[in-house]
């Protein structure tokens, strides 16, 4: 395998072990959420700077490879690519480690009629789903799949739209439990910022393969192209 | 705490053609079964350096060293130490490729026929072996007994590569062996120094910046005679010490 292949692989590794443990981080808040487990927000927040040490070295080895190997066409869009791929992982980790806070100021888990009137659960399976499907995108690239993915945030964004409603009634019928609504407010707040990120890095694999700039499109544009 | 042996070394190296001072103390070492590349702008003294880790200024009048230059730890420029048995230990490639005007065969076993081999077996083996090590064997295998001089400008090199393994170095020395080339063959003789590392301690001189980038694991920086940065590759690719390396790295050189 030329030089080149083998120094591109090593980012591909490296960024995929980080996302694992990113992917840990958010699937583990979603526990920690239901079952106020503050000894998984414990470990959700420790992994942070695990995370934070991947972003740097990922950075760093971006940084060589295009110091060093000048790349140009596919190459040079996956170092790129590789880059802001990096970056939102690294936000992910930090929203899952800023929901793990959140939890830790709840006084008790988030009641189950709650967490089904908010539709919480719905979100938070559905951003997972989004981002075990952009790793798959990823390691195996498919155009189709890729473009689902950007599909999926909408419902993201359709939950948090109504949660507002939803949590301020909860509010008003609960006095007492305005600080839990406030915090689960916050909590939807960022499992919908969870799927902006992951969109982003969709639209980055797609650059990568396809050569085609999707942000900053129309829904309409996106999906005919 | 033991001290740390290196395959090469410069110490306090000066050399003059006649009263041009060409290196002026110089002061390197170069660890085993890595690739070292010298760049720097023409006339910086990278390839006279080069050329003193065997010997091959000797022949030019009016040139002189001063100082020391070690392989394993000894001073080749003793009065004991034999020229063509440094030669045989430290092989050479330079930036033509100058296949001898014979079969490929009789090019790679040359020098070996020199030190008297003449046991058909032996030739065989070694010539196989060499051009195996030169990723140029499948593509020469059925014609070895053809002229050197119809191959490709890109496989003579490859083949300029064999012979020098041929004798068995641990060191290969090689002075800009991609320039002539086109960018395929290029692409070839990188892949090759690469493989070749795992084996030999490579230096290597070249004008192509990004070459350097590519195939070394460190880079030493002349300028006028002086050795101005020597680092790991990616040190200085990123971020050099000197501005006289930044300005030269980044083509704002002069």
């Amino acid at each position: 395998m030329p030089h080149i292949d083998i120094e591109l692989e090593k980012l591909q590794e490296k960024l995929l072990e980080m996302w694992d443990v990113v992917d840990y981080q958010l699937v583990s808040s979603r526990e920690a959420v239901l079952n106020h487990d503050l000894e998984l927000t414990r470990k959700v927040v420790k992994l942070g700077k695990k995370v934070n040490r991947f972003d740097v070295k990922i950075d760093r080895q971006c940084e060589n490879f295009f110091a060093l190997f000048n790349p140009v066409a596919v190459d040079l869009r996956q170092v790129l690519a590789t880059l802001k791929i990096n970056a939102n992982l690294e936000r992910i980790g930090d929203t899952a480690e800023g929901i793990c806070r959140i939890v830790e100021k709840l006084k008790e888990p988030v009641s189950k009629e709650l967490a089904e009137e908010s539709r919480l659960l719905e979100m938070y399976d559905k951003a997972l789903s989004m981002f075990t499907a952009a790793r798959k995108v990823f390691v195996t690239y498919d155009a189709e799949a890729a473009r689902e993915v950007l599909k999926q945030d909408k419902l993201l964004n359709k939950i948090y739209r109504k949660s507002d409603k939803v949590i301020a009634s909860y509010m008003s019928e609960n006095p007492e439990g305005v600080e839990t609504g406030l915090h689960l407010y916050n909590i939807i707040k960022k499992i919908e910022r969870v799927g902006d990120q992951v969109t982003n890095i969709a639209e980055e694999i797609i650059f990568y393969h396809d050569a085609k700039v999707m942000k900053h499109k129309s829904r309409k544009k996106k999906d005919k192209e | 705490m033991s001290k740390k042996e290196y395959k090469l070394e410069a110490k306090e190296l000066n050399a003059y053609y006649g009263g041009f001072h060409a290196l002026k103390g110089i002061n390197i070492a170069m660890e085993e079964k890595t690739v070292t590349a010298f760049i720097g702008p023409s006339g910086c003294g990278k390839s006279t350096f080069l050329r003193t880790f065997n010997r091959m200024n000797d022949y030019i009048e009016g040139f002189r060293v001063e100082g020391e230059i070690l392989l394993d730890s000894r001073d080749i420029y003793d009065k004991k130490v034999r020229v063509d048995e440094l030669r045989k230990e430290v092989g050479m490639v330079f930036q033509k490729p100058n296949p001898f005007p014979k079969s490929i065969f009789e090019n790679v076993v040359y020098g070996l026929k020199i030190q008297g081999i003449k046991k058909k077996s032996v030739l065989e083996e070694a010539a196989e072996r060499t051009l195996r090590q030169a990723a140029l064997w499948d593509e020469v295998k059925d014609k070895l007994q053809k002229s050197a001089l119809a191959l490709s400008g890109g496989q003579q090199q490859r083949l300029c590569i064999a012979r020098a393994l041929a004798s068995q170095p641990s060191v290969l020395l090689m002075d800009e062996p991609a320039s002539a080339l086109d960018p395929i063959s290029t692409a070839k003789v990188e892949e090759l120094i690469y493989e070749l590392k795992k084996e030999y301690t490579i230096v290597i001189v070249t004008h192509n910046m990004q070459q350097a980038g590519r195939v070394s694991d460190y880079t030493a920086f002349f300028y006028i005679g002086e050795l101005v940065e020597y680092s790991k590759t990616k040190a200085m690719f990123t971020s050099p010490k000197d501005t006289r390396t930044q300005n030269y790295i980044t083509g704002r050189f002069g």
